[in-house]
């Protein structure tokens, strides 16, 4: 039952994902792995549209990945399920919203699990770098990465700037 | 603006709808939406709830949404901040999906998409330096961070089974040091 995977998949995004935008891209890497509901070639167009529409990214490409799976029915559900966690969770910790800031169980659970997003993330970073990168697309990011060490910008500037020059590099045949 | 089911809903459907390029933006655009355009709380709250949503799993946007929801009234307020944060996201996919797949044919479409890709990586790579200065403090955080980078790039680890182990190594620690702490009292 196509149905009932997506919504065991998505909410356990929900419940598992931990450290901001992006890290929800580790577990639909591993979905892609598994279940392969879609390759990591279109997810990482779906994530490259996610980026450049409204709404929160992890929202966008749950709802992307789950449209691809199974229609608009599939979408729904993997859009509800990656958020009821999220729902669940934030009212249970509003209601003992005291408590749980002082929990030291609480504490150090986060300071073990801060890193351990990070590293996720780092590993899916490196796995697209691998991967997905010509050499024309070495140099785009070389360009972009000084960009940012210059001085912090909005992400829509490197959005922009790449989808330019990506453009441009088409009419190169360089974009591989 | 009255706290009202609607509005919340309305707010937040606004929000969403500006929330580009990720969920960085959402502290701003919640800072001039909640606290200046409509006091329905202070800048305190709103930070608080930000750092509390970076500290529970999930999508951190989302996340600060369903807390403001329930400050302002309750599970039907959260309720109205999940929907009204969560639509526009839904509806602009479902637009785009149906039409991507025709333009996606398309040469130049393809090599927006492609440069748009390693935008993307810069983007992640950007997220990771940011996680990495708030995340990895000393060498056991070091360490739980290359731990759990190996396991997931070399042995393509299931990235939930990564995090419940972080969980137990975060509550070890605790119960550890509560042990220690009981034998010094004694």
């Amino acid at each position: 039952m196509i149905y009932l995977k997506l919504f065991l998949e998505f909410f356990h995004i929900g419940l598992f994902s931990f450290g901001g935008g992006y890290a929800t891209l580790p577990f639909l890497y591993h979905i892609a792995d598994v279940q392969k509901w879609y390759t990591t070639k279109e997810l990482a167009d779906m994530i490259a549209i996610s980026s450049i529409t409204p709404g929160p990214i992890g929202v966008n490409v749950a709802t992307f990945a789950g449209f691809k799976t199974a229609g608009i029915l599939g979408s729904l559900i993997a859009t509800t399920s990656v958020i009821l966690p999220s729902f669940i969770i934030v009212v249970i910790v509003s209601k003992v919203l005291e408590q749980f800031k002082h929990n030291k169980y609480v504490r150090s659970v986060i300071y073990t699990l801060k890193p351990a997003g990070c590293g996720l993330l780092a590993a899916v970073g490196v796995d697209m770098f691998i991967n997905n990168i010509n050499i024309p697309g070495m140099v785009l990011l070389a360009g972009l990465f000084f960009a940012s060490l210059t001085e912090k910008r909005d992400p829509l500037f490197y959005l922009g700037v790449s989808a330019l020059v990506g453009l441009i590099a088409g009419f190169f045949n360089l974009t591989g | 603006m009255e706290k009202t089911l609607y509005n919340i809903f309305k707010t937040f459907f606004k929000v969403g709808t500006l929330l580009l390029g990720g969920g960085y933006v959402i502290l701003p655009l919640l800072q001039c939406e909640l606290v200046e355009k409509r006091n329905w709380i202070n800048d305190d709250e709103l930070c608080e709830y930000y750092a509390l949503s970076q500290s529970i799993p999930g999508i951190i946007a989302a996340n600060t949404a369903i807390f403001v929801g329930y400050k302002l009234k309750k599970t039907a307020g959260a309720f109205a901040a999940t929907i009204g944060i969560t639509l526009p996201a839904f509806i602009a996919i479902i637009i785009v999906a149906k039409l991507i797949e025709e333009i996606i044919k398309w040469k130049f479409i393809q090599s927006i998409f492609w440069g748009v890709g390693i935008g993307v990586v810069l983007l992640v790579f950007l997220a990771i330096k940011e996680m990495w200065k708030k995340s990895i403090v000393d060498k056991f955080t070091c360490g739980i961070f290359f731990l759990v980078f190996i396991l997931s790039a070399c042995f393509k680890a299931p990235p939930a089974a990564l995090i419940i182990l972080s969980i137990f190594i975060g509550i070890w620690i605790e119960y550890q040091k509560k042990i220690e702490h009981g034998e010094k009292q004694e």
